[in-house]
C-alpha cells in the first residue's frame, strides 16, 4: 500500500473542476476503454469484427438502459424487449408508409414507448419482486400475439423487411462500419444518461425505494412518481435502440422483435456485471457477447442452443457465488488500484452547510389538530377517540404501557395508516390547515418521522442515507452532500459517514435515523423511540440534541420509555393506555396521577402504596 | 347450444391439465415462497422421459408415471437442496434469476439434445374418442380429469391429516415459528419442492399422449399455470383447482368466440387485472385457508 495521502481539490471554477474530473484516472481510462469499442472495428475493417461490435454495443445499450429500472429502480422487468419491438417497428413502418427518415421516427418510437411503459408500469409497480416480473412477461407476451394477429399493420408472422434506401438519411449503409459509429453513439448516450441519473437526486431516489419504501416515504419521496421516470427514461432508450438495431437487421419479425429469451438475456449482463452500477451492463456484455458469437461461429448450427444453455448455467452461477457482480464484488479494487495512476487520491474538498436553519412563529399557535381519531384493526381498537393539538416550540412527550398505541398514533400523524374515523390537521407554509392523504405529502409539509424499528438503506454508506433526507429540501447533490455532513457532525456520526449502514451498530443506527429525518429540515420532528438501545452517554447526548433542535424553532414529539429522559426533556406529556389518552399535562403532574399509576404498574400496586 | 357444450367440455378438460401442473406450482410457492420460473422446463423433462420409456421401452404412458413421478421428485430435490436452498436468504431478484437461468440452460440443453423436433407419444386407447349423446371426449382427457381431482383431494386431506402435512403447513405459515417447535424447515423445503415437482411428473404423462413434446413446451404451460396461480390466490390447492377450470374455460370459449391466436390475450389480460386488483386471488383464498 502507498502512503501518499489524498488530497482535497478546492472548488475553485466550473473550469477548474471540468479539469479535475478529466485528469482523474477513473475518467481517462474509462474514456480509453470506451474508445475501443469504436477503434477496433473500424481500423479492422473486417465485417465479422464489426458485426461482432455492434452486437456488443446495442446489448451494452440494452442492458444499461434496462438497469435503470432493474438496477436501480430494483424492478426486474422480464419484458423489456417490448420496448425495443415498439421502437423498431415504429421506426419502420414510418419509413415503409410515410417515407420518414428513422432519425425522427425513432424519437416517436421512443415516445410511444414511454407512454406503454407509463401504462404498464404504474399499474404493476405495486407487485412485489416475481409478480412484477410475471406481469412483465405476460405484457411482452400480449404485445407479441397482438403483433402477430394484426398481420395488416405487422406483416404478421411472416415479418416485415425495411425498405432499402441507402445513406445517412436512412440509417441504412453498404458500408457496414458506418453501423458501429451509430451504436456506439447510442451505447454512450445510454452510458451518459445511466450515470447523470445516478448521480443526481433520482439516482439517489431510486436506491432508496429499492432498499426501502417506507423509509423513503417518510423522506418525502413519491415512490411510484421515482419509479415511472425510471421506466419512462429507460423505455425511451430501449426504443430508440430497437430502431436503429431494425435498421441495422432490415428485417423484423415478432418472435425476435418482442423475444422472452432477448428480454433475460440483457437483464443478465446487468446481473453478471452488477446489477445498478453504471459500469456492470457494458462490462457483462462485452465479456459475454463475443464468447457466444465466437461459439455460434465455430460450432455453427449443429450445436443450436449451446449459447443459450451456456447463458443459462452462467446466470446460475453467478447467483450462487458472484450475486453482486464483477462490478460489485471486484470494483473497488480495482477503483483503488487505477486510483494509484497518476492525478488518483485527489478528491474534491467537502463542503460543510454552516447551520441549521432558524424557523420561525407564533410560539404556542397550534401546528397539529388531531381530532378524534380512531384507528380499528380488525377486532382490536388501536386508537380510541384520541384527541390532541400541538403547538409551535414545545416538546410534547408521548407514554404508555406496551401496546397502548403511541406509535399506531404516530403513524397516523405521519400518513403511514388513514385513521378509521377521525381527522389530523397540519399547518402549512401559508398558514392553513390541510390534510395530506400520504407519507410523502405529510413530509413535505414539515413533518419528519423516526422509526421506532430502525429503517436504514443498508446499501448507501451513512453519509447518503442522510442525504436521501436532505434531498427534500436541497435538489442538487452537492447541497444535500453539504447538509448531510453538517448533520452528519451535530449527531457526532461524522466519523463514521463512508460506512455502510448495514455494517453499522444499533446505536448509531438510532442517531443515523434521527439525523436522515433532521436533514430532510422539519419544522415537527416525530422521535419514535430514538433512546432505545442508547448508553447512558449517547442518552444524555441525545437529550442535548433534541433541546438544541428545539432552539432552533422545530417542534417535537416523543414517544419514549426511558422516564427520566423523557420528563426532563418534554414540556407536556401525553398517556396513552389501551388507544386513550388517560392523562395529559405538566410531567411532574401526569407521574402523580392515578390512572397512570395504575396503567404502569397495576391497581394492587396502587392500593398498597395508598395514593 | 350444442357447440357451447362442447367448448364447456373441452374447458373443462383443459382445466383439469392447468389444475395438475399449477397445484404442483401452488405448493412450491406456498411454502418455500419462491416463484419457480423452471417450473414449466420441469414438465418439459417428464415429457422427455415418457417419450424415452414409451418408445424405447415400450410402456404405456400411464404406466411410464410412475418412474416419471419419481425421477421429477428427484430432479425438484436436486433444485431446491443446490440452487434454492444456498439462496433462501438472497434477494428476491437473484432468486428470480437463479430459476430463469435454470429454465434457460434446460429448455436449450433439450434443444441440444433432441433438437427442436416435435416428439409424440403414440397410444390410441387414449386418444379414442368417447361419445356422451352428441359431445365427444377422449379419453385421455376423462383420465385427466378425475386425476385432478383424485390429486387435489389427496393433497389436501395430506396436508391436514398427517404429521408431516402440518410440518409442511406449518412451515408455510411461520418459518422461524415452525422452526422453534423443532421442525426441520430446510427438509420440509425440499419435500415440498420435490412434491411439487413430483405433480407436474404425473401430469407430463397425462399430457404427452395429448401434445407433442419440444424443448419449449414448458414456457407455453407454465405461464398459462402462473395465471392459473394467481387466480386461485397463490397458496390454496383448492383455489388453484377452481383457477385452473376457469382458465380452461376461458381458453376454450375465447379461442372459439374470439379469435383463436387471441386466447391468450384473453387470459393474459385476466392475469394482469387480477394481479392489479385482487391480488389475493378469485376466491380470496389467498390468506389464512392455507
Amino acid at each position: 500500500m502507498s502512503t501518499r495521502p489524498i488530497i482535497d481539490v478546492p472548488r475553485t471554477s466550473w473550469l477548474s473542476m471540468a479539469l479535475f474530473q478529466l485528469t482523474r484516472p477513473q475518467v481517462y481510462c474509462s474514456l480509453f476503454l470506451l474508445s475501443l469499442l469504436v477503434a477496433i472495428p473500424a481500423l479492422s475493417g473486417s465485417a465479422f469484427l464489426i458485426h461482432i461490435f455492434v452486437t456488443i454495443c446495442v446489448f451494452a445499450a440494452l442492458s444499461t438502459a434496462w438497469n435503470i429500472v432493474g438496477g436501480y429502480a430494483g424492478q426486474l422487468s422480464l419484458g423489456h424487449m417490448m420496448f425495443y419491438g415498439i421502437g423498431a417497428y415504429t421506426t419502420s413502418l414510418l419509413v415503409t408508409h410515410f417515407g420518414l427518415t428513422p432519425w425522427i421516427g425513432m424519437w416517436i418510437g421512443a415516445v410511444l414507448a414511454a407512454l406503454v411503459g407509463a401504462a404498464v408500469g404504474y399499474p404493476c409497480f405495486r407487485l412485489r419482486g416475481p409478480f412484477f416480473s410475471l406481469s412483465t412477461i405476460a405484457f411482452l407476451e400480449v404485445v407479441r400475439l397482438l403483433s402477430i394477429h394484426f398481420v395488416g399493420l405487422t406483416g404478421g408472422s411472416a415479418g416485415l423487411i425495411v425498405p432499402l434506401k441507402l445513406g445517412w438519411a436512412w440509417m441504412v449503409f453498404p458500408d457496414k462500419v458506418n453501423y458501429v459509429y451509430i451504436a456506439f453513439g447510442l451505447l454512450l448516450l445510454c452510458i451518459g444518461v445511466s450515470l447523470a441519473i445516478r448521480q443526481s437526486r433520482l439516482g439517489y431516489y431510486l436506491t432508496a425505494v429499492r432498499e426501502r419504501e417506507d423509509a423513503a416515504l417518510a423522506a418525502g419521496i413519491n415512490n411510484s412518481v421515482v419509479k415511472l421516470k425510471a421506466v419512462i427514461v429507460s423505455a425511451m432508450l430501449t426504443a430508440l435502440i430497437g430502431a436503429f438495431h431494425a435498421m441495422y437487421l432490415t428485417f423484423l419479425e415478432p418472435a425476435t422483435m418482442f423475444s422472452l429469451g432477448t428480454s433475460i438475456e440483457v437483464a443478465m449482463f446487468s446481473l453478471i456485471g452488477g446489477l445498478g452500477t453504471v459500469a456492470g451492463p457494458l462490462l457483462g456484455t462485452v465479456l459475454v457477447v463475443p464468447l457466444a458469437e465466437l461459439a455460434r461461429g465455430w460450432l455453427g448450427a449443429s450445436a443450436s442452443g449451446l449459447h443459450g444453455f451456456v447463458y443459462g448455467v452462467v446466470l446460475v452461477l453467478i447467483t450462487l457465488t458472484l450475486p453482486a457482480g464483477l462490478v460489485g464484488t471486484f470494483g473497488p479494487a480495482v477503483s483503488r488500484w487505477i486510483d494509484r495512476l497518476p492525478g488518483g487520491r485527489r478528491r474534491l474538498a467537502d463542503r460543510i452547510m454552516p447551520q441549521l436553519r432558524q424557523i420561525s412563529g407564533d410560539k404556542g399557535a397550534p401546528l397539529i389538530k388531531a381530532d378524534n381519531l380512531v384507528m380499528r384493526f380488525g377486532g382490536l381498537l388501536a386508537t380510541d377517540h384520541v384527541s390532541f393539538t400541538l403547538n409551535r416550540g414545545e416538546i410534547l412527550g408521548i407514554i404508555g404501557p406496551n401496546g397502548a398505541g403511541k406509535t399506531t398514533l404516530f403513524n397516523q400523524i405521519s400518513g403511514f395508516l388513514t385513521p378509521t374515523s377521525g381527522t389530523v390537521a397540519l399547518l402549512n407554509q401559508e398558514g392553513a390547515f390541510v390534510h395530506p392523504s400520504s407519507p410523502d405529502e405529510f413530509a413535505r409539509l414539515g413533518i419528519g418521522r423516526t422509526f421506532q424499528i430502525v429503517q436504514p438503506f443498508g446499501r448507501l454508506s451513512l453519509i447518503e442515507n442522510i442525504m436521501i433526507g436532505a434531498f427534500l429540501r436541497h435538489p442538487h447533490v452537492d447541497d444535500a452532500r453539504a447538509v448531510a455532513l453538517r448533520v452528519a457532525a451535530t449527531v457526532g456520526l461524522l466519523d463514521q459517514k463512508d460506512v455502510e449502514a448495514r455494517n453499522l451498530p444499533i446505536g448509531a443506527l438510532k442517531r443515523l435515523e434521527v439525523a436522515r429525518t433532521l436533514a430532510s429540515e422539519p419544522s415537527i420532528l416525530l422521535l419514535d423511540e430514538v433512546m432505545a438501545g442508547q448508553n447512558q452517554k449517547d442518552t444524555m447526548g441525545m437529550v442535548a440534541l433534541i433541546r438544541a433542535i428545539c432552539q432552533t424553532g422545530v417542534t417535537v414529539i416523543a414517544i419514549e420509555h426511558n422516564m427520566q429522559a423523557i420528563m426532563s426533556l418534554s414540556d407536556r406529556i401525553i398517556v396513552i393506555d389501551s388507544g386513550r389518552i388517560i392523562a395529559e399535562g405538566d410531567p411532574q403532574d401526569v407521574v402523580k396521577n392515578r390512572k397512570v399509576i395504575e396503567a404502569y404498574l397495576g391497581e394492587d400496586f396502587v392500593d398498597a402504596q395508598g395514593f | 347450444m350444442d357447440i357451447l357444450i362442447q367448448l364447456i367440455i373441452n374447458g373443462i378438460m383443459l382445466g383439469s391439465m392447468y389444475a395438475i401442473i399449477s397445484v404442483g406450482l401452488t405448493l412450491i410457492f406456498g411454502v418455500v415462497r419462491v416463484v419457480n420460473f423452471a417450473h414449466g422446463e420441469l414438465l418439459m423433462i417428464g415429457m422427455y422421459a415418457v417419450y424415452l420409456l414409451c418408445t424405447k421401452l415400450g410402456l404405456h404412458p400411464y404406466v411410464a408415471a410412475i418412474p416419471v413421478v419419481g425421477l421429477l421428485f428427484l430432479t425438484g430435490v436436486l433444485i431446491q437442496r443446490f440452487i434454492i436452498q444456498p439462496l433462501l436468504d438472497a434477494d428476491e431478484h437473484i432468486q428470480i434469476f437463479a430459476t430463469v437461468g435454470l429454465s434457460t440452460a434446460l429448455i436449450n440443453l433439450a434443444l441440444m439434445v433432441f433438437g427442436a423436433d416435435l416428439y409424440s407419444v403414440s397410444s390410441p386407447d387414449i386418444r379414442t374418442s368417447l361419445k356422451i349423446g352428441t359431445y365427444n371426449v377422449l379419453v385421455g382427457q376423462v383420465v385427466m380429469f378425475a386425476a385432478a381431482i383424485v390429486l387435489v383431494i389427496g393433497l389436501h386431506a395430506f396436508m391436514h391429516r398427517t404429521a408431516l402435512g402440518r410440518a409442511i403447513r406449518a412451515t408455510a405459515q411461520n418459518r422461524n415459528a415452525a422452526l422453534l417447535m423443532g421442525v426441520r424447515v430446510n427438509q420440509i423445503y425440499v419435500i415440498s419442492f420435490g412434491l411439487g415437482a413430483a405433480c407436474v411428473g404425473l401430469a407430463s404423462a397425462l399430457v404427452s399422449p395429448l401434445f407433442p413434446t419440444t424443448p419449449t413446451v414448458g414456457t407455453y404451460f407454465v405461464l398459462t399455470a402462473f395465471v392459473v396461480v394467481v387466480l386461485g390466490g397463490m397458496r390454496s390447492m383448492y383455489g388453484a383447482f377452481w383457477g385452473a377450470m376457469i382458465i380452461g374455460l376461458v381458453d376454450s370459449l375465447s379461442a372459439y368466440y374470439i379469435a383463436p391466436d387471441l386466447k391468450e390475450v384473453v387470459y393474459f389480460a385476466i392475469f394482469i387485472l387480477i394481479l392489479i386488483f385482487k391480488p389475493t386471488g378469485l376466491f380470496g383464498f389467498g390468506r389464512g385457508t392455507e
